[in-house]
């Protein structure tokens, strides 16, 4: 059974059409990341998924039955425009929060103080909301919607405003909970910091659905041509056969293969000049899958005859 | 039914811990106490300061007169008693004028009388005041003259100084049997006048707490879990019980108060007390009059955006009330006319009308009955919109929703 699935969903907000035809499956126990530049449907996407708004059309099952409200209990939600009650304490706020996911009071004041232990903010619990900085209240924002322990985590961009140190913590707070067999959605801009962490994505620009699928098909699909070269000395090898594109920031050099070269033949040819202290073959990050994808599909929608310069 | 407690309890809470909240109950009844007991001390003071000057011919006119203004029962003024010198009467009009007009002068204003020219006709009186709006004094002379003026021709008629005593003594008519109607009059006012205040007070603050979610952006996460019928309901209970707290503490002080012997001084002590059951549907019908109230607010702050956009809306909490103040006085009149029993049964008008008919009239049962039924649909009813309103308005972004856009949603959350 999947915790969440999306069949052919679409909403439209006046003029703008904000998700258009989206479908895709979370199963238990993964992390998924649903990827996309900014407004491109993200939120829009997951506001349906915990029902705060409802698809124009497509249907959307949570733990394999239509949405109901009772459900939620089991979803943790973490929204993009962080929202606390800027006068109310700390502990007071994440107990009341608790509270509404269905904590008896003792409970969540439990739960919350062992969470402000983890998140390192055991310093803020007897402050007013409003006296913390914009991080402290995003890892307050971040423990509230854990208090409950839920079998569902949706977190959209949660790692917006974060410092390195932070964003960290709360990936591998979020790789813990994946351990403990939950199941994670998470929505972000930023590629770069999720290829590590998701089983599964889903990427969508303007809209649409461009790709998805688990991480490591989705990778198997490109070729292996990237290479990276660390080496001091003569740097003639860079015209070798292999190579289609080349750039070298001076002993550090990124090359792009030709399609079916076998990274070997440049290795070989690259020590015979140089001393090598680095060589690994890479295949593409998500971000250049995405930018060669959303080239193609914009280059194949281009209707026939407009090209200027023809 | 468990949210709604909660959100009413966090919203209580939150509220009653602030500083705004502990001056307001503090202070608000230390200026209205200090505003009763010092127009208490000025009225009692403006009363007898008048210093007035009487020119006449008629000495004996003149000396009634003035026995009655400075004895009189509504005055004690001082009073000079001059007569026009014969040949030139400016003069003394000069000497008078001119005391007005200085600052050092002592006199509020004199009265000129001139003796009629045919012997059965009135004197005609002229009174010159140094303030043209000191009315008071003005009526009080009046009043006096009139007085005098019965004594001399009742004199004349050949009645006796008693007679004319136990004639002009004050009626009291005895109300006892059906409940004084002064009572009923002023707990009304009363009422109207706290409903007046608190809804503009709270009814507001019910109005912002639910704006507060849209700014602060909570509403999304508060969204994800509970429903925002479950949330408006709980704000208004919420903040509903911050306001009643604080009326209970007015109240009570104000009891404290009236309980001093100064208060009882001042006022008279002559208060009929009001009935058990008249403070019974006091209570009731100002609970749901605040409940109904505060519905109405919430829609408005579900309809809103900001508190600028709501400033512009609290004209629908002030005119329903405006309403029921104009009908109190066609319900004095007739209070058991259709008109009255009509407009009593008017959800928005039954916590002020219904209970005013009740200190009024004898109201049968089923009219009473009705009106709460009326007034809980209201409240309930509003609420539904509402919720609908503040769920759609927030996620539509701009998009107008169309009718079965609306319906769905109705059926949805």
């Amino acid at each position: 059974m999947s915790i969440v699935e999306l069949q052919h969903v679409r909403k439209a907000y006046d003029t703008k059409i904000a998700v258009a035809d989206l479908s895709f499956t979370i199963e238990p126990g993964s992390m998924f990341g649903l990827l996309g530049p900014n407004g491109s449907g993200k939120t829009s996407s997951i506001r349906m998924i915990i029902g705060i708004t409802v698809p124009d059309s497509g249907t959307i099952n949570l733990f394999g039955q239509p949405f109901h409200r009772s459900i939620l209990k089991r979803v943790g939600y973490l929204p993009e425009e962080r929202g606390l009650y800027k006068k109310m304490k700390v502990m007071d706020q994440l107990i009341f929060l608790g509270q509404l996911h269905g904590l008896d009071a003792t409970t969540a004041s439990k739960r919350a103080h062992v969470w402000c232990e983890k998140l390192q903010i055991t310093e803020a619990i007897h402050k007013k909301t409003e006296e913390l900085s914009k991080g402290m209240q995003q890892k307050i924002q971040f423990i509230s919607t854990l208090l409950h322990e839920p079998e569902l985590i949706i977190m959209d961009e949660p790692f917006s405003g974060l410092d390195p140190v932070n964003a960290v913590l709360l990936m591998d707070t979020l790789v813990d909970l994946r351990k403990q067999g939950r199941t994670i959605l998470f929505s972000t801009h930023r590629m770069d910091q999720v290829e590590k962490l998701c089983d599964n994505i889903c990427l969508i620009h303007n809209s649409h659905l461009v790709l998805s699928g688990s991480m490591r098909e989705i990778k198997s699909r490109y070729p292996v041509n990237r290479v990276l070269i660390n080496f001091t000395g003569d740097d003639s090898f860079l015209n070798h056969p292999t190579i289609h594109s080349a750039k070298n920031y001076g002993g550090h050099a990124e090359i792009r293969l030709k399609e079916g070269a076998d990274a070997q033949a440049l290795l070989a040819a690259a020590i015979v000049k140089a001393r090598v202290t680095r060589f690994e073959v890479m295949e593409p990050t998500l971000e250049e899958i995405f930018i060669e994808k959303v080239t193609e599909t914009s280059q194949a929608s281009q209707p026939a005859g407009v090209h200027v310069n023809a | 039914m468990h949210n709604i407690w909660l959100i009413a309890r966090r919203e209580y809470l939150e509220r009653i811990r602030t500083k705004a909240f502990l001056v307001a109950t503090i202070l608000i009844p230390l200026l209205m106490g200090g505003f009763v007991f010092g127009s208490g001390y000025l009225a009692s003071r403006t009363k007898s300061s008048a210093h007035i000057a009487i020119v006449s011919s008629d000495a004996n006119f003149a000396a009634d007169l003035k026995r009655e203004l400075q004895t009189g029962k509504n005055s004690s003024m001082t009073v000079d008693l001059l007569a026009p010198s014969t040949s030139n009467g400016d003069a003394t009009r000069a000497t008078l004028d001119q005391n007005l007009t200085s600052k050092h002068g002592d006199l509020t204003g004199y009265l000129w009388i001139t003796p009629p020219s045919q012997g059965n006709t009135r004197p005609s009186f002229t009174y010159v005041p140094r303030s043209a709006g000191d009315v008071t004094t003005e009526d009080d002379l009046s009043a006096a003259i009139k007085n005098v003026i019965t004594r001399e021709g009742l004199t004349r008629q050949g009645m006796g100084a008693s007679d004319i005593d136990a004639l002009m003594a004050p009626v009291v008519i005895d109300t006892s049997k059906t409940g004084d109607s002064r009572t009923a009059f002023g707990a009304a006012y009363l009422l109207f006048f706290l409903m007046y205040m608190v809804i503009m007070l709270y009814g507001m603050n019910t109005a912002r707490s639910i704006i507060e979610e849209k700014t602060s952006r909570v509403f999304e996460v508060m969204l994800s879990t509970i429903k925002p019928d479950e949330m408006l309901a709980g704000k208004i209970l919420g903040v509903g019980s911050v306001g009643l707290t604080q009326i209970a503490v007015w109240m009570l002080a104000a009891a404290a108060l009236g309980a001093t012997p100064f208060a009882t001084n001042l006022i008279g002590g002559g208060h009929a007390p009001i009935s058990a059951t008249q403070i019974f549907f006091f209570v009731i019908y100002f609970i749901f009059g605040f409940l109904v109230y505060s519905s109405i607010a919430a829609a408005l702050g579900a309809i809103t955006n900001s508190e600028q956009e709501l400033q512009q809306l609290n004209m629908f909490l002030v005119l329903p009330l405006a309403f029921c103040f104009l009908m109190i006085f066609v319900i004095t009149r007739a209070p058991d006319s259709t008109l009255a029993q009509v407009v009593s049964l008017i959800p928005f008008c039954s916590p002020l009308l219904m209970n005013f008919r009740i200190s009024l009239t004898t109201v049968p049962p089923w009219q009473i009955g009705l009106s709460f039924v009326l007034m809980s649909l209201t409240i309930v009813s509003i609420l539904w919109v509402a919720s609908r309103i503040y769920r759609v308005g927030i996620l539509m972004y701009g998009k107008k929703p169309n009718l079965p856009e609306l319906l769905r949603w109705l059926k949805y959350s």
